[in-house]
């Protein structure tokens, strides 16, 4: 499948809407073939593949919605499909707010597609598994692969809407994890994981090589891992633990379904301070060849790149079609409808970026200070009141001039709070798999309970 | 081309394309159609359909497996994905032989095994289910002037499956799981809080309310939103708990579950090496079963497992010493015992892994208020939020309400908390076992790359672990 065969594919789709009864639609549809070797237990174990064409319609009959996905493409079945979603719209409660967005220009990202990747098929995969197994081993045999993977996939997806919109898009994808423990003897270090991501085949084992190489530092630092203390001080958080719990509990309170239902403490801070100074956030899901960049979002509205967070303070919310319609006063699509073509749109972020700071990052604890490094948070945060009470894990005590892992150090308090607290940002950044380019952040007056 | 209308047409189709094969090959038709629906604050934002099926092929040859899937459902494309999971099995075997080069024989099942509560949910109306959503989200909101938002979703999933192999399997089987979650935010002063309270079962609607009514649930979730609003933050430290049959589900599930699994143990959990050893006090036994027991309507059942193998119950623990992993029939022969029926895949395009099911502690003999009145300093524990485990058995669980106990007596109400313990060692501490018996998590998914449905509880347990709170 192609481009053009899905576009086909949602005038097909549209068409069998408007014959079933449906007064607007937008069908999506997506095509993908993969190629993925799996790792168990430190060897090779399932070498994958798999090719599938997916779509949505979405329908509006008077003013209440439908939706199907599936992934049958014979016509009677899609016929049936499109009779369901109308079937559907006529018993649904009619909202106002649903509607379908009117074109606008997209233009395309570039290096997102690397005809390279279309060309690897199981042998290459498997070779760079097994590779990237040896790597590990030679940096340090003592680092157990649980489980892992590597695999390159195409895909090309459309969407076309009875309100004119038609847009479409292909790409290719390598991804390698891998996931494990370091064990001495008797002592077994925390879980960890690390990952690459890439748009294109060059430069693609470097940048595993790079994972390697973060990977088996997390595991062995976990090592000998001892009892923590109690106090309440500062805390830093790794690049992992921002992109993992910081941003996602802040972002979400800038979803403007968030804000609609009166579940965000962030509703009326339009504008206002949320956060110290020295935080600048903003959001690219364009950037030239980023792992998750692309031209238009979930409705077709095109993506930009956009401050969320300047200065500590709040830029804008993050609205789909709907919730824009919702909001009223003029407010329009940022192109944040998330979501693949097998669900409705939601709201979601792009890729983030958070600004470097000033401070090196062994420089973020001062010598004879106390502080707990966090590498990763393994917990749970409230998203309407940003209450959180979590595990930290590859957790180190740093200070009086040690830098010691600790286990069983639990981290409690409220993430909006903690964003108000920041001190000090790091000057290195780290790449999260095309996610989030992120530096580590030290956060003041945090609670802190050892074992 | 032959067009698949159903399972038994998939059945018989599988069967004979088996039939042609040589080696091992496993080819599993998989069907899932699943509804929801969505309300919040009043409005029905999502109401959608998903229909998705394909077939799913592993071969296993020369030492290496290969899995390929296709989506489209005919004979041609079949063969031509069992062709392509045979080029992986090759190039798999390539790099990594495993060590033994047949599967051993096993017990394979063999007929159709349909679940109850199909031709209930079938039958009920799209209507009725908007109804349902629409009608208890209204109740949450309509409980106290202080709720400020609601939201209620109803989902269903049904699921066809037909699997065979080249070494006799040949099973069918057809379920349904329902869910419904209610949740309920209250604001006073500024200030927010929640109430959350879900409920998943596999069989029909009596089973999805079979410990408490829909309307029962909505107003749980208003009350704990509004009494929230005034509690407190606990005191953090290692403490005497009493945890409800949710909390034992998710300590079951997350932190002993997973260290059972049998290819984390290969990849050296904590409980590799300890078969026959006690983990736990001799009130502890633990089981992981594919069957619903104590009462149906589990969330995690399943008849058949994804390789063949009839899903009966693995005691993993019994009177606190370990004695089973969990197993798929790769893992089985690798240790030579019999495979536990543990191996699952999520969707056709997914190959099976060593998953759980219906995971719990079994009961005991006391009741809850004989270990609250023996218990002079402590919390009970209940409300599941979420759970996350590491191999070393480490574990934190958000809990949404924490009942402060003094002198024997339940006394207020306080803030969310984490638990967080070893879980082996907090096994070990456990001295009282209530006779009561729910499952509790029938709405949640375990992730291990891909989700599975599975359910876990128990009975309330007394034991030692830490509480995260404020220093």
């Amino acid at each position: 499948m192609n481009e053009q065969n899905l576009l086909d594919l949602c005038h097909r789709l549209l068409e069998l809407a408007r014959k079933a009864g449906a007064d607007k639609a937008e069908a999506a549809a997506a095509w993908g073939r993969n190629s993925e070797t799996h790792i168990e237990n430190g060897a090779v174990h399932t070498v994958q593949s798999g090719e599938e064409t997916l779509y949505g319609l979405r329908v509006i009959v008077g003013s209440s919605q439908g939706f199907v996905t599936a992934n049958d493409l014979e016509p009677s079945l899609m016929a049936e499909r499109a009779a369901e979603a109308v079937a559907q719209a006529r018993v649904n409660p009619a909202d106002p707010f649903f509607d379908l967005p009117e074109p606008a220009a997209i233009t395309r990202v570039d290096g997102i597609y690397d005809a390279a990747v279309e060309k690897l098929g199981s042998t290459e995969v498997t070779t760079m598994a097994a590779d990237m197994l040896a790597r590990i081993r030679e940096l340090d045999p003592r680092v157990r692969v649980d489980s892992g993977s590597v695999s390159s996939s195409v895909s090309a997806r459309a969407l076309a809407s009875t309100t004119g919109i038609s847009a479409s898009e292909s790409d290719s994808t390598l991804d390698a994890s891998t996931f494990g423990m370091a064990v001495d003897g008797d002592d077994v270090a925390s879980f960890d994981y690390d990952s690459a991501t890439s748009r294109r085949w060059l430069g693609f084992n470097a940048e595993i090589t790079q994972a390697c190489r973060r990977f088996v530092e997390k595991c062995v630092a976990g090592l000998g891992a001892g009892k923590g203390e109690s106090f309440r001080g500062p805390i830093v958080l790794s690049p992992d633990a921002v992109t993992e719990f910081l941003l996602p509990t802040l972002i979400g309170a800038m979803c403007a379904d968030s804000v609609r239902k009166g579940r965000s403490p962030l509703a009326s801070k339009i504008s206002q301070s949320v956060a110290a100074k020295m935080l600048t956030i903003w959001e690219d899901g364009r950037l030239p060849g980023g792992a998750n960049s692309s031209a238009f979002d979930r409705e077709g509205m095109p993506i930009v790149r956009r401050p969320l967070v300047s200065a500590g303070v709040l830029e804008g919310f993050l609205f789909n079609h709907y919730e824009a319609v919702a909001a009223g006063h003029g407010a329009r699509s940022t192109g944040n409808a998330a979501g693949g073509v097998g669900s409705l749109p939601m709201v979601g972020h792009h890729r983030l970026e958070v600004d470097a700071g000033q401070t090196a990052m062994a420089d973020l604890v001062a010598s004879g200070e106390r502080a707990i490094w966090v590498g990763r948070y393994s917990g749970s945060t409230n998203p309407v009141t940003g209450d959180f009470s979590g595990v930290v894990k590859n957790g180190f005590l740093v200070g009086s001039g040690e830098r010691r892992p600790v286990r069983e150090v639990l981290i409690a308090g409220n993430v909006f709070e903690l964003l108000t607290k920041i001190s000090a940002i790091s000057r290195e950044r780290q790449e999260m798999s095309g996610s989030a380019l992120v530096p580590a952040i030290r956060a003041e007056d945090v609670s802190i309970t050892a074992g | 081309m032959v067009r698949i209308p159903g399972m038994n047409d998939a059945l018989e189709l599988l069967s004979e394309i088996a039939a042609a094969q040589s080696g091992f090959v496993e080819l599993r038709y998989h069907a899932k159609t699943s509804r929801s629906v969505g309300v919040d604050k009043g409005k029905v934002e999502r109401s959608q359909a998903r229909h998705r099926k394909g077939v799913g092929v592993r071969v296993f040859e020369n030492g290496g497996w290969g899995f390929a899937s296709t989506g489209s459902i005919d004979g041609d494309a079949i063969r031509r994905a069992v062709d392509a999971a045979r080029a992986g099995a090759i190039a798999s075997a390539v790099r990594s032989k495993h060590d033994f080069m047949n599967l051993p024989a096993c017990q394979l099942a063999r007929g159709v095994f349909d679940q109850p509560g199909l031709a209930d949910i079938t039958a009920r109306t799209l209507e009725e289910k908007i109804g349902l959503a629409t009608g208890l989200e209204a109740r949450v909101r309509g409980a106290s002037s202080a709720i400020r938002s609601a939201s209620c979703s109803y989902n269903e999933i049904f699921e066809e499956k037909a699997i065979v192999t080249t070494d006799g399997a040949r099973a069918a089987f057809r379920l349904v799981r329902p869910e419904l979650r209610v949740s309920a935010v209250a604001e006073k002063d500024g200030q927010l809080s929640t109430g959350n309270e879900a409920v998943g079962a596999t069989g029909g609607w009596d089973c999805l309310f079979h410990s408490a009514t829909g309307e029962a649930l909505a107003e749980r979730a208003a009350k704990v939103a509004q009494d929230l609003l005034s509690a407190r933050h606990a005191d953090g430290g290692r403490t005497t708990v009493i945890l409800a049959p949710s909390i034992v589900g998710l300590l079951v599930h997350e932190a002993i579950g997973h260290t059972v699994e049998a290819d984390f143990v290969q990849a050296g959990s904590v409980a590799a090496g300890k078969i026959g050893q006690r983990v736990a006090s001799d009130l502890v036994t633990l089981c992981d079963s594919g069957v619903s027991e104590h009462y149906i309507g589990a969330g995690g059942t399943i008849p058949v497992d994804d390789e063949g193998v009839i899903a009966g119950r693995t005691t993993i623990i019994e009177n606190g010493i370990l004695v089973s992993y969990l197993h798929n029939r790769e893992s089985a022969a690798r240790y030579g015992v019999e495979p536990t029926g543990n191996a699952r895949a999520w969707e056709y395009s997914d190959q099976p892994l060593i998953r759980m099911r219906n995971t719990y502690l079994a009961p005991g003999t006391q009741s809850l208020e004989e270990m609250i009145a023996t218990t002079k300093d402590g919390y009970l524990l209940d409300g599941p939020r979420n759970g996350q485990a590491d191999a070393t058995g480490e574990f934190m669980f958000g809990v949404q309400e924490a009942w402060r106990i003094r002198d024997g007596k339940k006394t207020e109400l306080l803030r969310g908390v984490t638990l967080s313990g070893i879980a082996f060692d907090v096994l070990a501490s456990v001295d009282a076992v209530s006779s009561d018996f729910r499952w509790d998590l029938g709405a949640g998914y375990c992730g291990k790359g891909q989700p599975a449905k599975v359910d876990a509880g128990g009975p309330y347990i007394r034991c030692r672990a830490l509480l995260g709170g404020e220093q």
